[in-house]
């Protein structure tokens, strides 16, 4: 089952495209290392309509992203794996912009803004509907003690600056673009 | 590094291809890139209308399956480059992910991460949250919220 689409408030996108937003698992973002090199990891992206924003995660143990993107916010987010969304045809999508990343850490639920926290419950929920066995592993002691700094985590938010999608992600076509110029 | 790339990326009919545009901007897409053997190179056949800087790039190969399950992925650090018969990538660095390099590199991803986080706490003067595992668990939200699915980073790159 598709996630409602929560009206969008600030970004002038056709609803294929926010389909993609609220249902694609995994998203390719691209952050820019000291040296100027662009390094890219796929991440789960939670879609904000509120604010037009886009918030990911990673751990103070992983923490490369974050530092990246204090020292250079220009990101990009592709969204170009379907896999599990129960899309047909969905567009590929690229958002271009700028990233900024919380000081401070979020522990699972805690430590964040309550209509964030919402969107992040109904993702996980989503989630757990097709990972039953997650559950299990998450009560585990061992698991816990194991992983617990997995989820110290730092919030990446990414305003966008240009969105561009191509119908069917069919490459062949030229990209719509969406420059964006207010986000809340 | 070749042969990894030859290895781990036989399995895939696609990857993302990133670089910077014109306003360095990290700009990414899907590509299908080709071994070149003898170059130890990667064409690629980019769609017109896409202006990519020649300059730093990077590939990545990753997939999950429809639970996000199963996953794997690498990363390939290079040069983005044209010659007359087109675009190339010159890797430079192989990034293994997720899945790649079997339960050593899941001690290694476990050990690290750990290492990181009490080092990342240490130099802030932070003391180690405490997790709320019931809370977690009362919210049916056992899975990963936010999960970064990254490659697990082995060496100092980024």
């Amino acid at each position: 089952m598709l996630l409602d689409a929560i009206p969008d408030q600030t970004l002038a996108i056709p609803e294929s495209v926010t389909a993609v937003f609220h249902n694609f698992f995994t998203c390719e973002m691209t952050t820019i290392g000291k040296t100027g090199r662009p390094i890219t990891w796929p991440l789960m992206p939670l879609y904000w309509p509120q604010r037009g924003q886009f918030v990911l995660f990673t751990s103070i143990g992983l923490p490369q992203k974050a530092f990246n993107v204090r020292q250079d916010p220009r990101v990009s987010l592709l969204f170009s794996d379907a896999t599990g969304s129960e899309l047909t045809d969905p567009p590929i999508v690229l958002v271009q912009g700028e990233a900024q990343v919380s000081d401070e850490i979020i522990s699972l639920f805690s430590g964040m803004e309550p209509e964030l926290r919402d969107l992040l419950k109904v993702q996980a929920s989503k989630m757990l509907a097709r990972q039953p066995a997650m559950k299990l592993y998450m009560k585990n002691g061992l698991t816990r003690y194991l992983m617990d700094w997995y989820f110290m985590r730092l919030a990446i938010t990414v305003s966008p600056r240009r969105i561009h999608w191509w119908d069917a992600g069919d490459y062949a076509r030229l990209p719509q673009v969406q420059e964006v110029n207010h986000v809340v | 590094m070749w042969s990894d790339i030859l290895n781990h990326s036989a399995a895939y009919e696609s990857a993302v291809l990133t670089a910077l545009d014109a306003g360095s901007y990290p700009f990414s897409l899907r590509c299908r890139p080709q071994w070149d053997n003898t170059a130890q190179t990667l064409r690629l056949n980019l769609p017109a209308g896409i202006v990519l800087e020649p300059g730093p790039a990077c590939l990545l190969w990753h997939r999950h399956d429809a639970r996000l399950w199963n996953l794997h992925s690498f990363a390939v650090r290079g040069t983005l480059a044209r010659d007359e018969t087109g675009w190339y990538v010159q890797p430079e660095q192989f990034i293994p992910g997720v899945g790649v390099g079997g339960w050593r590199s899941y001690v290694r991803f476990l050990v690290n991460g750990r290492r990181t986080t009490r080092r990342y706490l240490a130099q802030r003067n932070l003391a180690r949250p405490k997790l709320d595992w019931d809370e977690f668990g009362q919210t049916n939200t056992t899975s990963s919220p936010g999960f970064g699915i990254g490659p697990v980073r082995q060496g100092g790159t980024g």
